[in-house]
Parts: C-alpha cells; sequence; structure tokens
C-alpha cells in the first residue's frame, strides 16, 4: 500500500518536475539570434539560426522584393534554424525577417548580392537605322544577369564592341541602374556597325546597326528627246544627277524626286521618279502644239535642281476641214507632221458645236492614218444652223453658219 | 341578310390579313434590328473607355531629368498607370494566390518570382492582404527606342496584413526602395526586374494635437427636411442659416456634421459638394460655431485594397478645410464598431489607425477622433486619438460611473460624449411609453450630470424626422419611428419641452 502512495507520488512528481522544466525553459531562453553574416551570394543557402531549444509555434515572416512568405522552423545541433527558401535567397534585394509568436519579436534584414558571373546579355539596341554625319545615333542598352536572372552588381563593366568598315572598337561602359548603355553615332560614310556586347566573359549575340545616307542635297537635271517637234507622240525623259547627301553618299534608292513643269501658259504638269543609284528619270510625252517649257525637280522639303528650258517646234502647220453628206460628216485632215508625213495614230482632235451662240456639245477623237472624221447624226443635232469649231495641233478653225439639213 | 353577314365576313377577312401583315412585318424588323444590334462599328472593337478607379496611392514624381532620351507625357502617363497596375496585381494575386493578370504586368522570366511566393503561399494556406499607400517615383532612365525604362521608387509604404489559415498573424507597415526596370511588351510597361534596394518597419510619427481647450458643449445637426442627406440635391444654405443662428442663441457652441464617402464622390470628391461644405462652414463660422466633420459617413468595406481610394477622399476633404476657422476636429468615422462583426474587428481598427495617420499628416492642427457607438468601445485605439468620444443612450443613471472608468482608463485625454438623447415616441410600437416630459426630463438630468463631471457633449439632435433613410436603422417600423423623434424642436419647427434643457447655463 505504501510502496503503491509512493510510487504514485515519485509519478506526480516526476511529471510536475517535467512541467516546472518546460515553463523556465520558456522563460529564461530569450531567443537570440546566432547568424551574423547579413550578405548572401544568391544561390548560397541562407539560414537563420537562434538560440533556443523550443520550436514553440514559431514562425519567421519573410519578405523580399517580389513578396512575403513564412517560414517553419527546424530543430538541428541544438539551434532553431528557419531556412530561407531558394525562391526568395536566389533574387537579389533585401530581405527582411520578423519572428512571430514572440513578446518582443526579433527583426532583421539581410542582403543579397548576385553572383559574379553571367549567364545571359539581354541587348537592346534601337534604332536599327541612323543617318550618317555624326550627329545621329542608336543607343545599346545591356542587362547582363546572372544565372539566378538577378542583374549584376552596379558598376560592373560591360565592353561594347562594334565594327564599321576598317575600324573595330571596344569600349567599356560600367552598369548603373541595373543596366549600362552606350550611344554608338554615326559615322560619315554609309554602311552597317556590326555590334556585340561581352560582360564578364560572356559574350552577346551580334547585332547590326544600318548607316542610311543623310539628307539629299542639290541636284542637277537633264533632258533627252528624239526630236523637237511637238508631235504628241514621241517621249521626252528627264534624268538627274546623281544625288548625293553632303557627306558624298548616294541617297537611298528609291527617294522619290518631283519634276515641275510650267508651260507658256502658266499650267504646271508634273511628273516623278525614283531614285536608283541616286539617279531618278521621269518621263513625259512631247505636247501636241509649240511649247515652251520650264521644269524644275524637287525632293520634298529636302532639296531642289537647277531649273531647263526646252521647246517643242510646231509641227502641224495647217489643217483642212471638209464637209459633206448634208454638212454631217466631217473630216479633219490630212495632219501633216514635220517632213510632211502623216502625223502617228492618236493626235487629239475636238470639235466643239455651238448654236445660238452657245455650246451645246464637244467631242474628242484621235486621229487615225493623218485623219479624223466626226458624224453629226440627226438624232441629237436636228436640222438647223450650227457654229463648229475644231482644235487640233492648237490650231482653232471656225465655222459659222454651218446648215445641216 | 346574306349580303350583311358576307360582308362582316370580308370584314374580319380584311383586318385579319392586315393584322397579320403588321405582326410579320413588326416580327421580321423586331429580328432585323436585333442582328443588327451587334453590329455597331463603334463598339466592335471594344475601344469604349471602362476605367474605374481602383487603386489610387499617392504618386509622387521627382522632377523628371532622366539619362537617355527625353520623356513625354503621354509615355509617363502610361507608365505609370501600368507600374500601379503592377502592383494592384499584385496584390490581388498574394490575396488570392491566383496569378490571373499578372502576365499582362510582368516579364516571362519576372513573373516566376511571384509565380513561386504564389505557389508556396497557397500551400501553406497563406495569403497577404496588402496594399502600397505612397510611391515617390524618380524616372533615371528612358531608352533612346522608347522600349525600355528604370524607374526608382522610394519610400514605397506598403501595408501588409499576412493571414494563415485566415488568421491574422502579423500586420506590418513597410517603407522601402525599389529598383525597377520596365519594357515595353505588348502594349504594355511589364517589370522585368524588380529590387528591394532598402526596407524598414515603418514607425508611426506621434503627432498628438492640443486639446486642452476642447470643451465642446454641442449639437448632431442634420437639416429638418433632409437628414443623412444634408449635401444632397435639396441642399438650402438659408435654411441652415437659420438653424446656426438658433443652435447658436441656446449658447451652444459646436454642431457636428456627416460627410457620406459615396455622396461626395469617393475617391474623385465632387467639387461642388466640396462648395456645399465650404458654405456650411463659413455659415458656422459666421455664427461662432465650430464644426466636427465626420469623414467616411455610410462607408462600410474597409477592404486593404480600398485604402487607397479612401485615403484620397479624406486627403482631398481635409486639405481643403484644414485651415478653416470653424474646424474643431475630424471624427474619422461614425460608430465603427458595428461592422466589427461583419468586416472583421481587425480589418475595421487597422483602417481607423490608417486613417488617423493620413489625416494627421495632412492636418496637424485639427484634433481626430472617433465617434465609437457606446462606452464599451471607447478604449479602443485610444492612443491614436486626440480625444476620445462615444455616444450614450443606454440608461442615464449608469452614465456618471461610465464615464468616470473611463476617465480612469484613458486619464490623460479628453472623453467627450457625442452623441446622446432621447426620441419622445409615443405610440403603437413602444406601447405608449415615452413623452415629451420625459425627454425633458431626460435632457434636465443629463445635463446635470455633465456639469457636475464637467464632460463635454453634443446631442442628438435639433429636429424631429419625418424620414428616416432605411441605411440609418433598418426598415424595421420601431426603430424608424423612435429614431424620428429625437429632435429638441418637433415637425414644425417648435420648441418641445426638452428644448430649455439643451444645454445649462
Amino acid at each position: 500500500m505504501l510502496k503503491k502512495t509512493t510510487y504514485a507520488l515519485l509519478f506526480c512528481l516526476i511529471i510536475l518536475s517535467s512541467f516546472t522544466n518546460i515553463q523556465t525553459l520558456k522563460s529564461t531562453a530569450p531567443l537570440t539570434l546566432l547568424t551574423k553574416d547579413t550578405l548572401f551570394q544568391a544561390g548560397s543557402d541562407v539560414v537563420l539560426k537562434f538560440s533556443g531549444s523550443e520550436l514553440n509555434n514559431l514562425t519567421l515572416y519573410c519578405s523580399n522584393s517580389y513578396g512575403s512568405i513564412l517560414v517553419k522552423p527546424s530543430f538541428e545541433s541544438n539551434t532553431i534554424q528557419f531556412k530561407i527558401p531558394a525562391y526568395l535567397s536566389n533574387k537579389t534585394g533585401v530581405i527582411t525577417w520578423k519572428l512571430l509568436n514572440e513578446p518582443n519579436s526579433l527583426t532583421g534584414q539581410i542582403k543579397i548580392f548576385p553572383k559574379h558571373e553571367v549567364k545571359k546579355i539581354e541587348t537592346y539596341i534601337g534604332p536599327p537605322s541612323i543617318q550618317a554625319g555624326n550627329r545621329d545615333f542608336s543607343m545599346i542598352v545591356v542587362i547582363p544577369s546572372d544565372p539566378l536572372d538577378n542583374p549584376v552588381s552596379d558598376s560592373t563593366k560591360v565592353d561594347i564592341k562594334y565594327q564599321f568598315l576598317d575600324s573595330e572598337v571596344v569600349e567599356p561602359v560600367f552598369t548603373k541602374n541595373l543596366i549600362a548603355y552606350k550611344n554608338i553615332y554615326s559615322q560619315r560614310k554609309t554602311g552597317r556597325y556590326l555590334v556585340s556586347t561581352e560582360c564578364l566573359g560572356i559574350n552577346s549575340k551580334e547585332f547590326d546597326v544600318n548607316i542610311t545616307p543623310s539628307n539629299p542635297t542639290n541636284f542637277s537635271i537633264t533632258y533627252n528627246r528624239h526630236h523637237v517637234y511637238a508631235d504628241g507622240n514621241q517621249i521626252t525623259t528627264f534624268s538627274t544627277s546623281i544625288i548625293k547627301d553632303e557627306f558624298n553618299n548616294i541617297v537611298s534608292d528609291g527617294t522619290f524626286v518631283e519634276f515641275f513643269i510650267k508651260t507658256k501658259q502658266n499650267t504646271v504638269l508634273k511628273t516623278s521618279g525614283n531614285t536608283v543609284d541616286g539617279i531618278a528619270t521621269a518621263k513625259i510625252i512631247h505636247p501636241d502644239h509649240e511649247a515652251q517649257w520650264e521644269v524644275k525637280a524637287y525632293i520634298n522639303g529636302m532639296s531642289e535642281s537647277n531649273t531647263l528650258s526646252l521647246n517643242y517646234k510646231q509641227v502641224i502647220k495647217d489643217y483642212t476641214v471638209a464637209f459633206s453628206k448634208n454638212n454631217r460628216a466631217i473630216t479633219v485632215g490630212p495632219l501633216q507632221s514635220f517632213m510632211n508625213q502623216m502625223i502617228p495614230d492618236g493626235l487629239q482632235v475636238e470639235i466643239l458645236i455651238y448654236k445660238n451662240d452657245s455650246l451645246i456639245n464637244s467631242e474628242i477623237k484621235t486621229s487615225n492614218q493623218g485623219f479624223v472624221s466626226f458624224v453629226l447624226i440627226k438624232d441629237k443635232y436636228p436640222d438647223d444652223i450650227y457654229e463648229l469649231k475644231i482644235i487640233a495641233a492648237g490650231i482653232e478653225k471656225s465655222f459659222k453658219n454651218i446648215k445641216l439639213w | 341578310m346574306v349580303s350583311v353577314s358576307k360582308n362582316i365576313l370580308r370584314g374580319v377577312l380584311v383586318a385579319s390579313y392586315i393584322g397579320i401583315i403588321i405582326l410579320i412585318i413588326f416580327g421580321v424588323s423586331a429580328i432585323f434590328s436585333y442582328l443588327n444590334t451587334g453590329a455597331d462599328r463603334s463598339k466592335m472593337l471594344h475601344t469604349e473607355i471602362k476605367k474605374i478607379d481602383q487603386y489610387l496611392p499617392k504618386v509622387i514624381w521627382t522632377p523628371i531629368n532622366n539619362e537617355g532620351r527625353p520623356m513625354d507625357n503621354q509615355t509617363l502617363n502610361s507608365l505609370e498607370n501600368d507600374y500601379l497596375d503592377a502592383w494592384y496585381v499584385m496584390h490581388i494575386s498574394y490575396l488570392t494566390n491566383t496569378t490571373k493578370g499578372i502576365e499582362d504586368y510582368y516579364t516571362e522570366s519576372a513573373r516566376e518570382n511571384l509565380f513561386n511566393i504564389v505557389n508556396s503561399n497557397k500551400l501553406d494556406n497563406i495569403h497577404v492582404d496588402g496594399t502600397t499607400l505612397e510611391h515617390h517615383l524618380t524616372l533615371d532612365f528612358f531608352s533612346e527606342d522608347g522600349q525600355l525604362i528604370v524607374l526608382t521608387d522610394k519610400e514605397v509604404t506598403e501595408y501588409k496584413a499576412v493571414y494563415k489559415n485566415n488568421k491574422l498573424i502579423l500586420e506590418t507597415t513597410e517603407i522601402s526602395n525599389y529598383k525597377i526596370v520596365l519594357l515595353l511588351e505588348d502594349g504594355f510597361w511589364r517589370i522585368r526586374h524588380l529590387v528591394k534596394e532598402k526596407s524598414e518597419e515603418f514607425k508611426e510619427p506621434i503627432h498628438s494635437v492640443d486639446v486642452a481647450n476642447l470643451n465642446i458643449k454641442g449639437i448632431n445637426y442634420y437639416p429638418q427636411a433632409t437628414p443623412w442627406d444634408m449635401f444632397g440635391n435639396n441642399f438650402d444654405i438659408d435654411i441652415i442659416t437659420k438653424d446656426f443662428k438658433l443652435i447658436a442663441q441656446t449658447g451652444l457652441s459646436s454642431i457636428r456634421v456627416f460627410v457620406p464617402y459615396e455622396g461626395f464622390g469617393k475617391a474623385q470628391v465632387k467639387p461642388e459638394k466640396l462648395e456645399k461644405l465650404k458654405q456650411v462652414l463659413d455659415t458656422a463660422e459666421a455664427n461662432d460655431l465650430k464644426v466636427i466633420i465626420t469623414l467616411f459617413d455610410f462607408y462600410g468595406d474597409y477592404s486593404v485594397l480600398d485604402w487607397t481610394l479612401n485615403q484620397r477622399y479624406a486627403e482631398t476633404i481635409v486639405s481643403q478645410f484644414k485651415n478653416h476657422n470653424a474646424i474643431l476636429a475630424w471624427d474619422i468615422k461614425n460608430e465603427p464598431n458595428l461592422d466589427f462583426e461583419s468586416r472583421e474587428e481587425t480589418k475595421v481598427t487597422s483602417w481607423l489607425k490608417h486613417m488617423i495617420q493620413l489625416v494627421k499628416s495632412v492636418d496637424q492642427n485639427h484634433a481626430v477622433t472617433i465617434g465609437w457607438s457606446d462606452a464599451e468601445s471607447a478604449s479602443i485605439l485610444k492612443d491614436d486619438v486626440d480625444f476620445v468620444s462615444f455616444h450614450y443612450y443606454k440608461n442615464i443613471n449608469d452614465l456618471e460611473n461610465i464615464y468616470q472608468n473611463i476617465k480612469k482608463e484613458i486619464p490623460l485625454k479628453p472623453v467627450v460624449i457625442t452623441e446622446f438623447g432621447m426620441s419622445s415616441y409615443s405610440g403603437l410600437w413602444n406601447f405608449f411609453r415615452g413623452s415629451e416630459q420625459d425627454q425633458a426630463e431626460y435632457h434636465h438630468t443629463i445635463q446635470d450630470i455633465f456639469a457636475k463631471n464637467n464632460i463635454p457633449f453634443m446631442s442628438w439632435t435639433l429636429y424631429d424626422f419625418s424620414e428616416i433613410p432605411k441605411e440609418v436603422v433598418g426598415r424595421l417600423p420601431w426603430r424608424k419611428k423612435i429614431q424620428e423623434h429625437y429632435g429638441f424642436l418637433n415637425l414644425n419647427g417648435e420648441a418641445k419641452p426638452s428644448f430649455k434643457y439643451i444645454f445649462k447655463q
């Protein structure tokens, strides 16, 4: 009996003492941080160790650049350990932490710095084409990142390498604000820059920037024609000299040149062409009557040419107009050119029909074998007296009181 | 006979023919117009702007002086929009542990970092209810081709409430500096790198206002015809002027008015409402009345992502009137403790705490309080307010004790009873108990208690009202009826017996 009670007592005591033990532990062992390091390289294991033996529902709040998490502890070799998960400790920047479930919660910070190696060089270059002449430039922006996709530390050297004609240049720049950049200015000559970058032994791929010619300068124009006659049939071709920019580069193919032709009557005719190898050509058909042209070419808003003048000689001196079939059939011709040959088909002849001094109709026909014939049909022109006017090759002939019946 | 019935038959046939034709035409035209509705060219491309304010933290740009290409306003605006949206979708992401919208604002490699955290939090059943309240942006670099931007965001005020298994584990406000690289992709400025360079816990600045001279003897005011809608369409400054004169004549020196959150336009406070409030304050000043403005009336969301909108509203109103002579104090919210149950106490108190800080950051000269609905709540956030205020509608005999107990708990700050009163309603809904005499007796007694204990007070209210909006006490008629009769003046503006005790000289 006695034995039983002593055992029971002893048992109670043991239990009690274990309780007191826990309580003393709780109250007498405030947690202290054992990890002294606050700087870690990205990718290394970051473990925060605290003195203490009781996990006691402890949680560590952790926050890095991208977000916040809670970490559970583990108990190893007499310390409480919090392992910061890799997806946090892999990213550079500040990680703030706070130990929760403690009256005076411990807080702290660690800093993750990037690895001193480069896995990827992101390169952005633009604009991809620039104008010759040392004024325009293209910018190359480089974001070197370490194997864990962190931008490298500030002041890391990045070599910008570029080649143009026979020059090859390597220029170092240093990262700042997570990036490195350099402006590459154009040369006086057109051509192509080949650009690449290197950071910590890793090279980027090749990029190119085209140097296009600068603005065209003034140029001269010439013309070319088979004869001087205004036969309304042959073609006059205008062409420019080789158009160059101020640095003697031939302007880009396809530069649009407009030719403005001012006639004696102050009307403006226009033709245009695009340059090939710096020369633009444009064509225009000869006038069908005597003309004096002043020609000037422009590259809109940039440059202009000299003024050319050229004359076209009248070829048709005169023509006859014959009436037949009750004056309803009118034959114009023969229309003869400068050597008295029949004018090539297609010369324009216009007839204007007036009645009581008012225009009632007009018709245009083109010549065929040197003649043009008009038929004034009865349905359109009832029997009456009309005035007719014929215009061909700038020569106007009037016939009053023509009676149609 | 035959011909007549034939005619009738003809008539019916013709009429029904016409009727059927009308129906067919109507039907065809209905189908035709239905088929045409979707084809409106202006709607085909969804070009209409559907922007709503959902996230408006305070953004302060340092003067633009960046390296690289000169910045233009349009790009700067779209950058600011996209950058703030990036924060907004991140908050949503961590709140819900989903990743919707992230791909629009983070580049492919950057979003991985968010996804990792979301996945781990989802597994551990953790969510973070956070927001950012302030950003100080500097444009460091803009690339020549207009595709890359580097920003520094300094002193980002980030509030976070961390929940585990839906239990609040930690509330923290951090001030951090970030460096950000953004790329223009698919028309969005997307975050490529985000690096937190510095971070520390926000220590709230303790800035208390001297309230030694706070001798409040006042009344809660609504115009008789427009209770709970003082600044609505029927706003009439002449009536208010008349009422203020009357209040001033009784010897009272202050009033408490209510500014509704939605009615004033939420984050985009309407200028015409501010103008009305200004007229009220000017009138009060002309009559030597001081005004306690109760902000956020009829507001009840408190969600963390709403804070930026709330602070824009409070900032607009407080900064507008902080130098007005009529201002006595800012009451952040009327009876917020009534929302504890439906909106979680921690959420409501965090919200209140933040709004107090915000109002104090804008106006350092006027006191801030919260109008608790009962004495039990009076000590909540006692360290944050400049004076404590609560409402008392319970047994008048316990008041002295209750007040003394609160004073004992909060010895250093004034404790004001900003609402008290008794309905004179006598009718079916309270079995004809209560009368205007009882009301007068109540005010007589309570004024004695106030005088004896030197209690600052504001009574409820000047007028009886004929219509109580359902948002105030609900739809139950016994509540509405009683609420209608708290006035010192009846519906006709005549003094009830209690009017004699509106103030004890």
